[in-house]
């Protein structure tokens, strides 16, 4: 049915083409990977290490504008691919998302699978996150009406997509927002306010699942579960001179969720973890102010029972109808990102300072540091980071500093009394131009640390030969180990990456070997644990 | 008058929205009828697996809620079933380990097979324990279509088994299928993951200690007549472990009839008995 309708459009479109030009665009991305155990580095028995040595994806996008008229299609390819369950393999081809998009004066139209949030996305967040198997676009219809030069109004209405199929439960919302200039030409205040409501009714399929969960409860832990949960959040952007404030409130009506923590009584003793019934909140505020060669950033976010799926039974990753901002500091380098927290959504208390500080055009300093707590004060995450960069003509570049990190493995990967990670990471990353098109970097970091695999080095050369290639080698070494391997011994591992990259033109095509130890992988601040790999990947990516 | 008119459509739905009240939901246990069907359960789980103790006061539930009709095999694979730092045992063994590789794909542990039967996603493995007793019941409301009686003989000095089966179809079953037969030892003490802590004295039950078949199951015939009688005798040789482990006290075997197609594995019937009959 779905290709007949996407097929129904291409018609129609070519149809339009005789009568006006209109634009084709697209992207195409694809990875590859081959896998090769590793028993040194506990690699794990998933399908594609044992028989299948084999897995991939690849995506194609096709859009098409001509006369208000936007349409566009996805192919989805996973071959034996790793990113739906880490530990597992999974293989499905088809059209991943179409859609068709009109614009009638200051009407908008759209209807097929559709990305869109709602302020930051603490309420509702259609998106899509490929290296974590995300994609949470809404399948149905959307309304935009521009009431005037400065104010909208959007409504929605449809359901969660599930890989190729969606999820059962429905999703309805709107939102309005605007743009007030207020103030005088001298000293502009401006005003960005918004709005919005999202409802989520719970299919009777799902709360068949529901039901049958607490049937299994003792009467304390019981309650009568409800259909439809209601959330609203007003968000508002204020912008004075330097000043910019962010603020944003969510609130959330009972809602059924899924408590890890909240201890569950049994007929014998308790465990952990079951449904409950309750509303939730999140407050949310960013401050920052910039002026001359200063830039300051805060922020503070409160979370309290905000997780909020399309259906209750789902878990980890899976149906998150909205968007938790993550605080911490997004890092880059290897091992300064090793230990990243994800957005806890039951309890947590965030606060973030980003200081920077520009001395000349060749030096600036720039120093951050987040905190992140359970709402009754334990401690899940703390990290002060500072990074010098210094500039030397158009010759080179040295960029270093150092980061303080505690994490708590126990909460985020639930490993069992597993003392707080602590780490001092000083890392330097130094880029030499030797000509206008040859440079060379290098990274070392050195990760100090008495828990979890014990102390790490890395270092990384990477030589690029603009405007073609770049080469790269890395390793990534346990120089004090405390995890044995699957043989049972405690060894010095290197992990080691070799990988050329060649680009032409908007095709970038990379390879490397890769033997990657188990962590946590982040993408746009939602993190999972992830295996260790071992073998070769592909990857190419290209517009047009 | 228009932004009079924005702002009633736009509360008004709200207002209407929020003031509705849902019909509660009576929660009500299903009328299981009596008979000798008994259920499978085939869990997955881990001493380092920390929700594991969730699977396990699960199951637990289960039996106490429909005693006599259902048999369970606690597999400790691969994943997450290393020893914790405080375990005295090993639990792995090369059957439990194939045995949650032929289970893929499920997303994490404990996860249970419930007969063996596929959800609407072609899934086996239920990775909600709360989801398990519903499964279960579902199987029970299923027509009883084979008994397995059986019957062991246990010679304490050279520790041999000797397992007599016989099963009785009782209607015509079409398509081959397959025998499994599981050893599988209760009240071993010793430590599990619980959330964040360590439980050093865990009670852990229905462990799976090796196969008396290949792992996914021996051919036990195909096209079966109804009240045609199938016997079958296995034999078997507990090992002798210093540590008290194959204690044959706390010992059960558990019998397992399955479809064998490449798309169906789902149980027929299965059946328990202590070694130590």
């Amino acid at each position: 049915m779905r290709n007949i309708i996407f097929l129904y459009f291409i018609i129609l479109s070519t149809t339009i083409v005789g009568q006006e030009k209109g634009v084709f665009s697209g992207a195409f991305e694809t990875n590859a990977n081959v896998f090769i155990r590793d028993s040194s580095i506990n690699t794990p028995n998933t399908p594609q290490y044992d028989r299948q040595f084999f897995g991939g994806e690849a995506w194609l996008n096709v859009n098409y504008a001509i006369q208000g008229f936007k349409i566009g299609a996805r192919f989805d390819m996973f071959n034996n691919s790793n990113l739906r369950i880490p530990t597992d393999s999974y293989s499905g081809i088809g059209i991943g998302r179409w859609f068709v998009q009109k614009n009638i004066d200051k009407l908008e139209i759209s209807v097929g699978y559709l990305y869109d949030q709602i302020g930051s996305g603490l309420v509702f967040r259609a998106f899509e996150t490929r290296p974590l198997f995300i994609d949470n676009a809404l399948y149905g219809a959307r309304v935009k009406y521009n009431l005037s030069e400065n104010w909208n109004i959007m409504g929605f209405a449809g359901k969660q997509k599930n890989a190729f199929d969606t999820y059962t439960g429905n999703i309805k919302g709107i939102r309005t927002e605007g743009f007030l200039s207020l103030g005088s030409d001298e000293s502009p205040l401006t005003l960005a306010p918004g709005f919005g409501f999202v409802n989520r009714t719970i299919s009777d399929e799902n709360m068949a699942g529901v039901v049958d969960a607490l049937r299994t409860y003792l009467d304390e832990d019981r309650f009568v579960p409800k259909h439809n949960t209601y959330l609203s959040t007003l968000y508002n952007t204020l912008t004075y001179k330097g000043f910019n404030l962010y603020t944003e409130i969510a609130l959330k009506s009972k809602d059924i969720f899924y408590n890890p923590f909240a201890v569950k009584a049994e007929i014998v003793g308790s465990t952990i973890g079951k449904l409950e019934q309750k509303s939730g909140s999140v407050i949310y505020g960013s401050l920052s102010y910039a002026k001359g060669n200063l830039g300051v950033t805060t922020e503070v976010k409160r979370t309290q029972n905000f997780n909020f799926r399309i259906d209750p039974n789902q878990r980890l990753l899976r149906g998150l109808v909205n968007y938790l901002t993550p605080l911490n500091r997004q890092n880059t380098y290897r091992l300064t990102a090793r230990y990243s927290p994800a957005a806890q959504d039951i309890s947590e208390m965030a606060y973030a300072l980003d200081v920077r500080y520009k001395f000349s055009k060749a030096l600036s300093l720039g120093v951050n540091y987040s905190d992140i707590t359970t709402l009754e004060g334990d401690r899940l995450f703390q990290e002060l980071f500072t990074e010098l960069i210094y500039k030397y003509k158009r010759k080179w570049q040295l960029t270093t500093g150092i980061q303080f990190l505690t994490y708590n493995q126990e909460l985020y990967e639930m490993k069992s009394e597993v003392p707080l990670v602590k780490t001092i990471t000083p890392y330097v990353d130094f880029q030499y131009r030797f000509t206008t098109t040859k440079a060379l970097r290098a990274e070392f970091q050195y990760m100090q640390t008495k828990q979890d695999y014990g102390s790490w080095l890395f270092g990384l050369a990477e030589f690029s030969i603009a405007p073609k290639w770049s080469f790269e080698a890395s390793g990534m070494y346990n120089i004090k180990p405390k995890k044995a391997n699957s043989k049972g011994d405690i060894e010095k591992t290197l992990y080691p990456t070799l990988g050329v990259v060649f680009f032409n033109d908007a095709q970038r095509y990379s390879l490397r070997y890769v033997k990657q130890v188990e962590g946590v992988i982040c993408s746009g601040g939602i993190c999972r644990l992830e295996p260790a790999f071992s073998g070769f990947r592909f990857a190419m990516n290209t517009t047009f | 008058m228009r932004s009079i008119l924005i702002r009633f459509l736009l509360v008004f739905p709200l207002i209407i929205l929020l003031s509705c009240e849902e019909i509660p939901i009576v929660i009500a246990d299903p009328v299981i009828p009596d008979s000798e069907k008994v259920v499978l359960i085939e869990e997955l789980t881990g001493a380092s697996c920390p929700n594991c103790p969730k699977g396990s006061a699960a199951i637990e539930n289960i039996l106490t809620k429909f005693p006599g009709r259902v048999a369970v095999v606690g597999i400790h694979g691969d994943f997450l079933s290393n020893p914790t730092a405080k375990s005295k045992y090993d639990f792995r063994n090369p059957k439990a380990k194939s045995l949650e590789n032929w289970f893929q794909p499920w997303f994490g542990k404990p996860s249970a097979s419930i007969n063996r039967e596929k959800d609407e996603n072609d899934m086996i493995m239920i990775d909600i324990p709360e989801l398990w007793q519903a499964a279960v019941e579902k199987e029970l409301l299923k027509p009883h279509q084979m008994n397995i009686l059986l019957d062991t003989d246990f010679n304490a000095a050279t520790r041999k088994l000797d397992l007599e089966i016989a099963a009785i179809p009782l209607a015509d079953l079409d398509g081959s299928y397959n025998i499994s037969i599981f050893l599988t030892e209760s009240d071993i003490i010793d430590a599990q993951s619980n959330g964040g802590v360590i439980i050093d004295a865990y009670n852990h039950k229905h462990v799976l200690r090796d196969m008396m078949t290949k792992f996914d199951g021996d051919n036990f015939g195909s096209d079966l007549k109804k009240d045609a009688i199938i016997k079958k005798n296995y034999f078997y040789t507990l090992p002798v472990d210093p540590n008290g482990l194959w204690n044959p006290e706390k010992m059960e075997v558990v019998v397992v009839i399955s479809r064998a197609t490449p798309t169906d594995v789902s149980v027929v019937q299965a059946a328990y008995i202590d070694i130590e009959n």
